[in-house]
């Protein structure tokens, strides 16, 4: 057994885990975060993805000790502070880019770190960075443009934020 | 028509699923639960000479052990008692369970599996319909004559299924043929592809009754069968349907959740069965593979005047629900097109396989693939535009099924038209580009099906519907539509129950495109029923007459004055007469009439509120290495009435790309030691950088039994787009496959073969 100590969706946790226990039965066994989904535990399907440290991983073939002081966020870390939906989830909820729902917690977090990586991706880049995020309900059409569509919101509020960021610094005399 | 319905609305259990909140079986933790495996047959047949569980028994951590010396001796009954839940004297396909182990853990479990001794005698498996079909071939059911069947079901050694259309004289009819064209087809076998593997978690009651948490399409008749089996009495057990990763018609019949049951029965503590990926692959019941011969005649101006068409389906190791496929298959084979004499025979056969089922549209893809290509054949060698010949022989009102069924809201042509233009049949292309086009028809279904709706003084509004949810959006996206607009609330205040055998509200299940058409009616006619009662309290609080009373935004309001007004809430407080609710159930619908003489132990022949479907393809087909690219799906269906047009494109549009697997890449593979590939890294089903852009039309000709006008949604999307693609390759190539998948390999064997 080895301990490691990992911050996952901003809290720091602690457990001891066998050197082979995966990053997924971690959060999901250890931690109770079953937002995660197993789909096929060799890193085709992609219903197991997270961030660690931004980047989208499988977290099936992941091992829990490598995400020793390492940032792990899950679904369950989407939301913001007040508990809104990120863009993203509210898109995927507009657009109907969800049936089954099992894909859907994988395919949001390699959209997260698409939109992270490139703030305007078109279609194409959509379908490139959830190519291996596998849904057998959707087609992916509707995700496709549930990612689109939340591309913008995300630009917009950053553009927002920085408006506000920026004024007080021009203001100040 | 009304507020909601009809609108593209979110569906109720989005958010909860964007959230990583809804609870699948494999999210429950029940405190003290115990791990459990199955051993496998090694082989694909032997003889089971001896089960030696004594050893494995005793081991450290293990709590119970289920096999053949166990449980019930009874067969299963699906129709042929073909069966047992445990194998007794054979072992039929590599990867049959043959014990379930419940133990500590998953590693006490797996190393007692490992320590059960089984003698087999093995035998030569019979691995091909052609070997099942030889002369003096080895026999999957050795004792098939003792075996009980029901009326209908036909059963002659490895033969366990067959059915024929007959109509005319096809004979004569091809000798004044000007054009006779035949053509032969082979399919192969595919998996659902559901993404979350089967799971249940089985506990026994302090009450000797038994509760089971699963993902199924049918938790109500699960739990009568398995009530049946174990012989509990039905009230004490109850099935509670999760949310659902995904089930394509995999997860109608039970599988965790027998083994679970088995092993709760025989311990204190919960039993959590949950399979991998692997585990999966080795249980999972495949769409059918199997093979096609189709013969038609037709005169010189396009008129088609005969055609005589063969199925034989490899349906594997036991009956279980695979014998629609082949119904299926013939009932689509001549379809949707006017043709005088039909002869259509299909043939269903075990193999030492795992039992094939009734995977999304049973018999649609395969049938239609088949007919679509050949009929395009017909039409080049009489060259016809493919188009113009569909629309000489395509149905109309009035015209009549391959059965005899009268046919009403016949829209085939409308569909036809519609796909072909919005794909742009008749623009230019490239050289190496093409199109192509399909259509068939399907059936709707209306299985029994209860809701119950209830306000309560709160105000909230409650449903319950047996139907359970897995992933249509049936339940969760068109029943609140209904019940919403019925009462006049927001159809995300609805409090959902579904599934959960304990409230009473039966459904037959997932199946056969019936979900909105039963539960969505049985939801209406429990609304319909709670509106009136609303209605007559508003009447009487607000003094007013109920024609001139409104429900709406939770309240009844008189018309035209808009402060002369009281909440659903007040309607059901104690002082508005308590809470009201009412229980909703579908009516019988009596089926169609169609003439018994023209079929043959076809128990299948007349089909509710037809609906119309077709798909157009544009593709790009690379001549040297047989790569095919689709770049386009467009699916014109008539869905009657669109009760929920978020959940119908997003049927259509799943339909379109699940039906492009098994087009261009899903083979399920069997070796000597059963499926080679179980896993999705060798299993191909489609990526999102696979996935064309993606057209859906909805056409809505009413059908007069469905509620709404509706007809079923969710099998036809999957039926038509293989043959669309299948006939733009040879648009683009001039050749193309005969084989699902088509894949590189097939489309360059296929253009070679063709220059020769």
């Amino acid at each position: 057994m080895q301990r490691v100590r990992l911050q996952v969706n901003g809290s720091v946790r602690e457990a001891m885990v066998e050197p082979q226990l995966s990053l997924l039965r971690l959060l999901r066994d250890e931690l109770q975060l079953t937002g995660t989904k197993e789909g096929c535990s060799e890193g085709y399907c992609g219903a197991c993805t997270v961030l660690v440290d931004g980047e989208p991983v499988n977290s099936c073939l992941f091992f829990a000790v490598d995400a020793d002081h390492k940032n792990v966020t899950t679904v369950e870390g989407l939301e913001d502070a007040q508990g809104r939906p990120h863009p993203l989830q509210s898109a995927f909820v507009q657009e109907g880019g969800l049936q089954c729902g099992f894909c859907t917690p994988g395919m949001l977090m390699s959209a997260v770190a698409l939109l992270e990586a490139n703030p305007s991706p078109d279609e194409n880049d959509v379908r490139l960075a959830i190519a291996g995020n596998i849904c057998r309900c959707t087609g992916y059409q509707a995700i496709v443009s549930a990612v689109v569509a939340a591309a913008a919101v995300v630009r917009k509020q950053d553009a927002q934020r920085s408006a506000r960021e920026r004024k007080p610094m021009h203001s100040r005399p | 028509m009304t507020a909601m319905i009809g609108k593209k609305i979110p569906r109720a259990d989005a958010l909860a699923k964007v959230r990583g909140q809804a609870a699948y079986v494999a999210d429950l933790a029940l405190e003290g639960s115990l791990a459990a495996t199955l051993l496998r047959s090694p082989h694909p047949f032997a003889r089971i000479k001896a089960i030696d569980v004594t050893r494995a028994a005793k081991m450290p951590g293990i709590a119970a052990i289920a096999f053949s010396g166990n449980t019930p001796a009874k067969p299963l009954d699906f129709g042929i008692k073909d069966q047992h839940l445990f194998p007794r004297e054979y072992v039929r396909y590599a990867g049959e369970p043959v014990a379930a182990i419940a133990g500590d853990t998953i590693e006490h479990a797996r190393a007692a599996a490992a320590a059960i001794a089984v003698t087999y005698e093995v035998l030569t498996p019979v691995q091909s319909i052609a070997q099942a079909l030889a002369p003096h071939a080895p026999l999957v059911h050795p004792d098939w004559q003792a075996y009980e069947k029901g009326a209908n079901r036909v059963l002659r050694g490895n033969v366990c299924g067959y059915n024929r259309i007959r109509r005319g004289d096809v004979a004569s009819a091809f000798s004044s043929a000007d054009v006779v064209v035949e053509s032969k087809f082979e399919f192969s076998p595919g998996i659902p592809g559901y993404i979350e593997p089967r799971a249940a978690i089985a506990r026994r009651e302090a009450d000797l009754g038994l509760t089971v948490w699963c993902g199924s399409q049918s938790p109500y008749s699960n739990r009568d069968d398995l009530a049946a089996f174990f012989d509990l009495p039905q009230e004490r057990v109850r099935f509670i349907n999760q949310f659902v990763g995904g089930a394509f018609g995999g997860k109608i019949l039970m599988a965790t959740e027998w083994y679970a049951a088995a092993l709760a029965l025989q311990c204190d503590r919960p039993v959590r069965m949950v399979w991998s990926r692997q585990e999966d692959g080795q249980n999972v019941f495949p769409r059918h593979g199997g093979t096609a011969t189709f013969r038609s005649g037709a005169r010189n101006d396009g008129t088609l005047l005969a055609m005589q068409a063969s199925f034989f389906f490899d349906t594997g190791a036991y009956i279980g629900y695979g014998s629609g496929t082949a119904l299926i298959a013939t009932m689509l084979a001549s379809a949707p097109y006017r043709i005088p004499n039909i002869d259509l025979e299909g043939t269903l056969v075990y193999t030492n396989k795992q039992v094939a089922g009734p995977v999304r549209a049973p018999g649609g893809p395969q049938s239609t693939f088949a007919k679509e290509l050949h009929l395009d054949e017909l039409a080049r060698v009489l060259a016809i535009d493919p188009l113009e010949f569909r629309l000489h022989n395509a149905w109309e009102d009035g015209d009549v099924s391959p059965t005899g069924q009268k046919l009403a809201s016949v829209s085939v042509k409308e569909t036809l038209r519609r796909a072909a233009e919005a794909i742009g049949w008749h623009q230019e292309r490239a050289a190496h580009q093409g199109v192509g086009i399909a259509c068939s028809w399907w059936f709707s279904s209306c299985g029994r099906s209860q809701a119950n709706v209830e306000v309560r003084a709160d105000g909230s509004v409650h449903v319950s519907s047996g139907n359970p949810e897995v992933g249509t959006g049936s339940a969760a996206g068109a029943i609140p539509l209904i019940v919403a607009d019925r009462l006049g609330v927001d159809p995300h205040a609805i409090v959902l129950t579904l599934g959960d055998t304990a409230t009473g509200t039966y459904d037959g299940g997932v199946g056969g495109s019936a979900s909105t058409f039963s539960a969505g009616q049985a939801a209406k006619i429990a609304a319909d029923d709670v509106r009136d009662q609303l209605l007559a309290r508003a009447e009487e609080a607000l003094e007013a007459r109920r024609d001139d009373i409104d429900l709406h935004d939770g309240t009844a309001s008189v018309r035209g004055a808009p402060g002369h007004a009281i909440s659903l809430a007040q309607l059901a407080s104690q002082s508005g007469g308590g809470a009201i609710s009412a229980t909703g159930e579908t009516k019988e619908i009596s089926e169609p009439e169609f003439d018994a003489s023209l079929v043959q132990s076809h128990d299948f022949a007349s089909w509710l509120a037809p609906s119309f479907t077709t798909s157009a393809a544009l593709v790009d087909v690379d001549a040297e290495t047989g790569r095919v690219r689709v770049h386009r799906i467009v699916t014109a269906q008539d869905v009657g009435f669109a009760v929920n047009p978020t959940g119908i494109v997003g049927q259509i549009e799943g339909g379109a790309v699940q039906a492009l697997g098994f087009a261009l890449s899903e083979e399920l593979l069997f070796g000597a030691g059963g499926i080679i590939n179980t896993g999705f890294h060798d299993y191909l089903l489609p990526t999102a950088v696979d996935a064309p852009k993606l057209d859906a039309i909805i056409v809505t000709s009413p059908s007069s039994e469905g509620p709404f006008g509706m007809k079923g949604v969710g099998e036809p999307p999957v039926t038509t787009p293989a043959g669309a693609i299948g006939n733009a390759i040879r648009d683009a190539a001039g050749a193309v496959p005969y084989t699902t998948p088509m894949t590189p390999e097939r489309v360059w064997r296929a253009l070679r073969d063709a220059a020769r």
